[in-house]
């Protein structure tokens, strides 16, 4: 089963996260050259005791101009996620043993207009698993001021999923989500710039996830989230500083704060080192209930024990570093690790019992301008 | 009291050995010895080594020696004497040949050839094989036995043995799904076995609760092709050479893995599993064809 974070909004927050898109000045005009990366992502997450679940995925990405002022951009990513989660049990007996692999292969496609003051995408998404599919479509538009120093965006997704445990609980159910973006870019003096962005999340159909053994959610969820980023450019070290902080008010009480701060350094030898580090805090959904599991249950009320939806702090430390290479070729390869603790949550452990949880991903990516 | 967790790799699966015991270097040297013997197994009766006794058997097919085998390997054969006769022959140890028509790898997956089918089956026969507590003889060129369905069970069940015999009294040996249990837990609380959903990779659709007993799991999930629709598992049936249909999953609570393997095997080979289970007199958990549970 997919994460519980709405997947059209944080595909219209990928789209304004795209190189290039960060900084107005390059925005303006349909991309001249092309793209082809190939990225690999190696996902591994834990808990005291126990392993949990592994996500190996390799990704192409591909941005190709079509002519002056029309582009086209793609990707295609298959991941294999396999793991037992034996949160609750000493250990899990099944017929392939400890844990299965599932596949997923999802891919994305944009089209994008640019004139002289506005830019429009069009684009669609599809994500499909044994028994999850997901198909998107989304259209955002951007306008600038003459001077190009500020920008605004709209963006609006739909996204539906069919949720399919054919021979299961969840048979033939779904779920409809419309994403809403405005956001703005301004260029400020001395080499800043800041963003800020609104986005609306509605959905409606079915959240629960089948295969837990308690799960109930409500079958709406409303997500307000409020992202504002600030850039700094630091000419005494000719690098870059990186701040960022999200607020999410969602109509399940899960909110979260997130903080984000990152140093890019550019080196000698056409090198970038990006040290980062990022804090959540996430409120716990109203619906949720910590260990034992069943503790709470009462019957016609939402239930989840699922650890996503508890209250916690997370923090995240990450290692960036890229090269430029001759002839347009470069490489990336980055390292992240994530601890997650009840007591690290702004205001106090809300969920006693809630076991540490500990993640690591590191990926390679190599690039080529054509 | 402290829990040690060691994981290893055998057989292409990842396994796992729980010990609860306050000796942390005594835990580790048990479960070493357990390992040891699962990798013993392994290489004693995998068809994929060339030096395997499996192997040197089937080689043999068709000549006129017979092979020498041991008090363990006879001891097997019993064991799957009974299986036979108990599952009126859709347990049938040579039924490996039909590995040879049905390829679950193949992309895009196809189904054999009837006639393919048919001409393993000529192959199939476990009252015509001629062996004794000394010796072994495959009749015909092309046989083959096969202790796949029951060599994994077999070492869960000496690895808990080979605890015990450590002194061991707390402990907890899953190869790949089939699990035996030394007591139960430190504090008296049985150990908790979750059962894996049929349908959904690391979910759980059940539990049970063993204290020195076994439990083993037979799905329909392990290997698979689906065609038009429709899924072809890997479990087949030795009389007919086609798969069954009948359950999801079948887990069975037994005293030791061996047989608890033998039975969910059986029980997914029978349209009326439960009430097979139930007459026997055996703890069960079953997913039915449209992902129910049935105990």
């Amino acid at each position: 089963m997919p994460a519980a974070d709405p997947r059209g909004a944080a595909l219209l927050a990928a789209a304004l996260a795209l190189p290039g898109v960060v900084s107005p000045a390059h925005a303006q005009t349909a991309p001249d050259q092309g793209v082809i990366g190939l990225r690999y992502f190696d996902y591994r997450d834990w808990q005291p005791g126990a392993e949990r679940m592994t996500v190996r995925s390799p990704s192409l990405y591909l941005l190709k101009p079509l002519s002056d002022s029309l582009s086209v951009e793609g990707s295609v990513v298959y991941d294999a996620m396999s793991g037992a989660s034996p949160l609750y049990f000493n250990t899990l007996s099944g017929a392939s043993g400890l844990g299965i692999t599932d596949y997923r292969t999802a891919g994305d496609a944009k089209l994008t207009k640019y004139f002289d003051r506005w830019a429009i995408g069009v684009g669609g998404a599809y994500s499909g698993e044994r028994d999850y599919k997901s198909r998107s479509l989304n259209v955002d538009v951007r306008t600038w001021t003459a001077d190009k120093n500020r920008t605004y965006a709209f963006g609006i997704a739909g996204t539906k999923d069919d949720i399919n445990s054919a021979t299961g609980v969840a048979e033939g159910r779904h779920k409809e989500t419309y994403d809403f973006l405005v956001g703005v870019t301004q260029n400020l003096n001395a080499g800043a710039l800041i963003q800020s962005n609104l986005t609306y999340s509605d959905g409606r159909g079915y959240y629960d996830d089948p295969y837990k053994l308690f799960d109930r959610r409500p079958g709406t969820r409303h997500v307000l989230a409020w992202l504002t980023r600030y850039n700094q450019y630091v000419a005494r070290f000719d690098a870059t500083l990186r701040l960022s902080y999200r607020f999410i008010s969602d109509s399940w009480h899960a909110d979260s704060h997130t903080l984000e701060a990152a140093w890019v350094q550019p080196l000698p030898y056409q090198l970038v080192l990006t040290p980062g580090l990022r804090y959540i805090s996430q409120d716990h959904a109203f619906f949720f209930h910590g260990p034992p599991l069943g503790n709470g249950l009462v019957a016609g009320q939402p239930y989840s024990a699922d650890p996503r939806l508890a209250s916690f702090g997370g923090i995240t430390p990450s290692l960036h570093l890229a090269k430029q290479f001759p002839d347009g070729w470069s490489a990336d390869v980055g390292m992240s690790f994530y601890r997650q603790r009840g007591s690290w949550h702004i205001g106090g452990n809300d969920t006693p019992g809630l076991l540490d949880f500990s993640a690591r991903w590191y990926e390679l990516g190599v690039q080529k301008t054509f | 009291m402290p829990q040690h967790r060691f994981t290893f790799r055998a057989m292409a699966a990842q396994h796992e050995i729980v010990v609860d015991a306050l000796d942390a270097v005594a835990a580790g040297n048990a479960a070493q010895a357990a390992i040891a013997d699962v990798a013993r197994i392994e290489a004693k009766y995998s068809r994929y080594r060339d030096d395997s006794v499996t192997t040197a058997i089937n080689r043999a097919a068709g000549t006129a020696a017979p092979v020498a085998i041991d008090g363990e390997t006879a001891a097997l054969l019993r064991y799957a004497a009974q299986c036979h006769a108990l599952s009126d022959g859709a347990f049938d140890l040579t039924s490996g040949v039909l590995r040879r028509a049905w390829d679950f790898r193949r992309v895009p997956p196809a189904l054999p050839a009837p006639a393919a089918v048919d001409a393993l089956r000529e192959l199939i026969g476990w009252t015509e094989v001629e062996w004794d507590d000394g010796a072994i003889r495959l009749p015909r060129a092309g046989m083959e036995i096969d202790f796949g369905g029951i060599g994994k069970e077999y070492a869960a069940d000496r690895a808990a043995t080979i605890l015990e015999s450590h002194g061991i009294r707390h402990a907890l040996v899953n190869l790949g799904g089939d699990v035996r249990t030394v007591g139960a837990q430190h504090d008296g609380t049985p150990w908790r076995v979750g059962i894996v959903h049929p349908r959904a990779p690391g979910n759980v659709i059940g539990s049970l609760e063993l204290a020195g007993a076994a439990v083993a799991t037979s799905g329909d999930y392990e290997r698979f092709i689906e065609v038009d629709g429709r899924r072809y598992c890997h479990l087949l049936d030795a009389r007919t050479g086609w798969p069954v249909d009948h359950w999801q999953s079948a887990s069975v609570v037994a005293p030791v893995c061996t047989l608890a393997g033998t039975l969910a095997t059986l029980a997914m080979l029978r349209a009326d599993g439960d009430a097979f289970l139930r007459g026997q007199g055996f703890r069960f958990l079953l997913v039915d064809k449209k992902g129910r549970l049935v105990t």
